[in-house]
């Protein structure tokens, strides 16, 4: 089976680090970023299977990053979870417009974080299988 | 009724003895005339006969003459009894005026000018008292114009804008705030329809809201309903926030006579309030972050995920480092209510700006260090000792030197010196930076407690807290004072200036 590939997006580096080592432990290959425009251009270069970004980080948030994701051709599929420590939820229309899979909200479990991260590949897996 | 029935009685009595005295002299002297006409003329009587017939006659005529002479003075009477009741004017008894006139019927004459002069009087207290009432009434209209004056010179000089409308939805009263508001002339503005007033025949949506809002209410009758309403005022281009209350105005009949509305601006509480909504949001994401970390490590510790000994070591190393992020933000936020609500401790004492910058400097060295940002600390020539709390003085100093660091990229300049003005007795500090600047109309809010500035948001975190801290810290707790410049693209000079400790000291002396 090929490794899966997991972009990991936040400015705060220990928060990147931490998700990477559960990851890797967990058999997937993991591609890290800070900021929203350096995850865009990893996204388009390396192609993930799943990305994990943060909602609020400067330059471009994570908002932004996800619509300018689905706003690309060869990046407007790619499974998109969400951590948010903010304390306002981002509007359901919102939600379905930009295709976000899951919102995870911090502080959060890494053991719930990775079962998140294989619910949503493994029902992407289903979806390709039955095309 | 009275009077004319009096009148009436006096008058009949008096015409009825008239009426027995006038006609029988009336007849008397006539008959005399006639029977010495009769007489005279008659051949067959004697000269003897003739005499009396003529002297019958000459009778006769001098009874008319009489008659005549007594009807004359009669009339006489009564219109100089008119004449001195018209030009006595008050209750003057007539009656004991010697008229000129003959005896009889005096009494009768008396008796009316009684009646007269009698409800004259009485028409003279009558009068008196209407008089008195006028007055009465005069002094409260009076009383009442000048109440109501005052009452419209309360409701024009309240701040908030009130309009009342009537029951045709027509302008009863308005005060300046009002119509510096909605801009309309005030003097020109009252009994004009209210829709024309406002909407003006403009296409903004809030005016005519408003004004569906102020019918509807006079409709329904309502005694107190809300409405928030954000209007574009004519004299400024800001758009502000008015708090609308209207109420029915109901008068004696317990019918709606009209509407009350008054607006409140509260732009400034909708800032403030959207100010705090933010500060909350932004400090919950601020303490949610270190807490992220502390509870992943900590997972990860418990799951047994290092790898080695190295890091677990390492992942426990994070844990507290977190955690002392955690506690600082937590004392920046308790430190600033501490400050402003007085509660903090102060321990003043002589220290040295230049010793308490190098201090600092260390504290920030390495994130300069990453950005590759050449912190250049001046060295002064004259001592520059202030008395102050350390660790306050150590917070300021450390929150601005942090903050050049933070908003100047890499391979950028920040430089720090102190300045002492031995004729003011004061000490400057600056550090000035080669970062992004801040927009001209953003400046005089930099201090602002939660005010972060809306383009540089993005380039790096803040609470929006430390240089309201700083702020606190030098102004009110040392009796000092901040300033700042700033161009954008260029830089920013942020700095204070507080008192030298001798200055402070012989103060006290």
């Amino acid at each position: 089976m090929t490794e899966r590939k997991v972009l990991v997006v936040d400015d705060e580096i220990h928060i990147v680090h931490v998700v990477a080592i559960k990851l890797r432990n967990n058999g997937f290959k993991v591609i890290s970023a800070e900021n929203g425009a350096e995850a865009f251009q990893l996204a388009c270069q390396e192609k993930p299977d799943i990305i994990v970004t943060d909602f609020q980080m400067p330059l471009m948030t994570g908002l932004q990053l996800v619509q300018k994701l689905r706003a690309t051709e060869q990046t407007k599929d790619v499974p998109v979870i969400m951590l948010t420590a903010r304390d306002f939820a981002v509007e359901d229309e919102q939600k379905e417009n930009l295709r976000i899979s899951e919102f995870i909200s911090k502080p959060f479990s890494p053991k719930e974080l990775l079962r998140s991260i294989e619910d949503v590949l493994y029902q992407r897996q289903l979806v390709t299988e039955k095309q | 009724m009275r009077f004319a029935r009096n009148l009436h009685l006096t008058g009949s009595r008096f015409v009825n003895r008239c009426k027995m005295a006038t006609p029988v002299t009336a007849v008397l002297a006539c008959a005399l005339i006639a029977a010495g006409t009769a007489v005279c003329s008659y051949s067959g009587f004697g000269e003897y006969w003739r005499l009396f017939g003529l002297v019958c006659s000459v009778l006769g005529a001098v009874g008319v003459i009489w008659l005549g002479w007594y009807s004359l003075r009669l009339v006489e009477a009564i219109t100089s009894i008119a004449q001195k009741i018209a030009d006595s004017g008050s209750a003057e008894r007539i009656e004991n005026e010697k008229l000129n006139v003959i005896r009889y019927p005096l009494s009768i004459v008396k008796e009316l000018t009684g009646t007269i002069t009698q409800q004259l009087d009485s028409y003279s207290e009558h009068t008196a008292e209407l008089e008195k009432h006028l007055e009465d009434l005069q002094i409260h209209f009076r009383l009442s114009q000048r109440q109501k004056s005052n009452t419209e010179a309360i409701i024009y000089s309240i701040r908030d804008a009130v309009i009342v409308i009537d029951e045709s939805d027509r302008l009863s009263m308005a005060n300046n705030a009002a119509a510096r508001i909605f801009n309309f002339d005030l003097n020109n503005a009252q009994h004009k329809p209210i829709d024309e007033l406002i909407c003006n025949d403009q296409e903004d949506q809030a005016r005519r809201q408003f004004v569906d809002f102020l019918l509807q209410g006079r409709r329904s009758k309502v005694r107190g309903a809300r409405h928030e309403i954000v209007l574009n005022i004519s004299e400024s281009t800001e758009a502000k926030t008015f708090d609308c209350i209207v109420s029915c105005v109901y008068d004696h009949s317990e019918q709606v006579c009209g509407i009350v509305a008054v607006l409140h601006d509260i732009t400034r509480e909708k800032e403030l309030s959207q100010m705090k909504n933010d500060f909350v949001s932004h400090v919950s994401h601020e303490l949610k972050t270190p807490l992220a970390s502390i509870n992943a490590y900590s997972e990860m510790l418990l799951d047994d995920e290092a790898a080695d000994e190295q890091m677990r070591k390492e992942f426990c190393s994070v844990i507290q480092n977190q955690a002392k992020r955690l506690n600082r933000l937590i004392e920046d936020i308790l430190n600033i209510s501490r400050i402003e609500s007085g509660l903090i401790k102060i321990e003043k004492q002589p220290l040295s700006l230049t010793i308490l910058i190098e201090e600092q400097y260390q504290m920030i060295k390495s994130y300069a260090e990453e950005k590759n940002i050449e912190v250049i600390r001046q060295k002064p020539i004259v001592f520059d000792q202030v008395y102050a709390d350390k660790d306050m003085l150590s917070q300021v100093i450390v929150n601005l030197l942090s903050n050049a660091v933070k908003y100047t990229k890499s391979l950028g300049k920040v430089e720090v010196e102190t300045q002492v003005n031995e004729i003011e007795k004061t000490v400057r500090l600056s550090v000035t930076d080669t970062g992004v600047g801040i927009p001209e109309d953003e400046v005089a809010h930099v201090f602002d407690k939660f005010y972060r500035v809306g383009a540089n948001k993005s380039q790096a975190k803040g609470t929006g807290l430390g240089l309201n801290l700083v702020k606190q810290i030098i102004e009110k707790v040392h009796d000092g004072s901040v300033f700042v410049e700033s161009k954008v693209g260029v830089g920013s000079t942020f700095g204070f200036e507080l008192p030298l400790a001798a200055a402070v000291a012989s103060a006290a002396s």
